[in-house]
């Protein structure tokens, strides 16, 4: 169950990359999530929903696309409402 | 909503470390093995057959990462070789930074080879790049053979896969050919080797490719520093 330290490896991410766009809220961030990444989606999907609450990050949306037979772990995309 | 694109790994900051591992470990020939497979395949017991049968004067060190417990460090440091625990207090894997850390003190250009024998757990510590030359899968014959395709990423990402208990296959459903069919499913180009702690079975195919591998990576540390001569 390493989803969590995952999880808060897309924040912190989230934080360094949404800083460079003043103001804005980042509305959602798009992964890119392989088959063999070792990472089990429903787990990350759980564990981003509960460190998000209750921050500044929130509300947050993910979007994972799934990739079959591919060991990437990507952050392909935020998106940012307007600021 | 305006879409920006990232394109970044998500644990680029792990990744970026082990990428500083690696490099100190290629200029200084060290062959380093990030040894990974479920809890009771056996890793610690080859390990123990592995530093049993070098000579006294090799220069190979082993760090351990286990979740609680310094035992299988206890175990290892009979052999008279350095070894270091790393218990991760909760953790299921080992990342970058810890390897980082349990390095400190330690002068790696006095070694030919570090061994990393991961936290058991056959899926978490497939994410996490220690700065290893590569990554060795043990799966045990008293497991099943379908575990290549349960768990590719481990499978997908070794370079060797080493089938371990051999001696109990007469007392175990266990299909050797299914086994390793269903890991060159994920991995066409994986190497495989079987292996038993109790009889000693393989353990020279084992130690001859650990040897291979030794000197290739010594003749690619030579081959760098002659190039930047």
């Amino acid at each position: 169950m390493h989803e969590m330290s995952i999880a808060s490896s897309v924040l912190d991410a989230v934080r360094v990359e949404g800083r460079k766009y003043n103001g804005a809220h980042v509305g959602k961030v798009g992964l890119r999530i392989g088959e063999w990444s070792g990472v089990d989606t429903e787990s990350l999907r759980f564990c981003f929903e509960a460190l998000v609450k209750g921050t500044e990050l929130a509300p947050l949306a993910l979007e994972i696309d799934f990739r079959p037979a591919s060991p990437n772990m990507d952050i392909a995309y935020l998106e940012l409402e307007g600021g | 909503m305006e879409r920006i694109a990232i394109e970044k790994k998500i644990l680029s900051a792990n990744d970026q470390v082990a990428a500083s591992l690696r490099e100190r470990f290629a200029e200084h020939g060290t062959l380093v093995l990030n040894c990974i497979s479920s809890p009771g395949s056996g890793k610690t017991s080859l390990l123990e057959r592995t530093l049993a049968s070098f000579p006294k004067d090799t220069r190979v060190a082993v760090v351990t990462g286990d979740i609680q417990t310094d035992n299988d460090a206890k175990r290892l440091a009979r052999y008279g070789f350095p070894v270091r625990q790393i218990t991760t207090a909760g953790a299921c894997h080992l990342d970058a930074r810890m390897v980082e850390r349990s390095l400190e003190g330690w002068d790696v250009g006095s070694l030919d080879l570090l061994i990393i024998e991961n936290v058991g757990n056959l899926v978490c510590p497939t994410s996490y790049d220690l700065g290893e030359e590569c990554k060795v899968v043990l799966l045990s014959v008293t497991e099943g053979e379908d575990k290549p395709l349960k768990y590719p990423s481990a499978f997908f990402r070794s370079k060797l896969m080493v089938l371990n208990k051999v001696d109990l296959l007469p007392y175990v459903p266990f299909d050797i050919e299914k086994a390793k069919e269903n890991a060159r499913s994920v991995h066409p180009e994986i190497e495989i080797l079987e292996t038993s702690c109790t009889t000693g079975a393989g353990l020279d195919q084992w130690l001859s490719w650990i040897g291979r591998r030794m000197e290739n990576v010594k003749g690619l540390a030579g081959y760098a520093i002659s190039q930047t001569a």
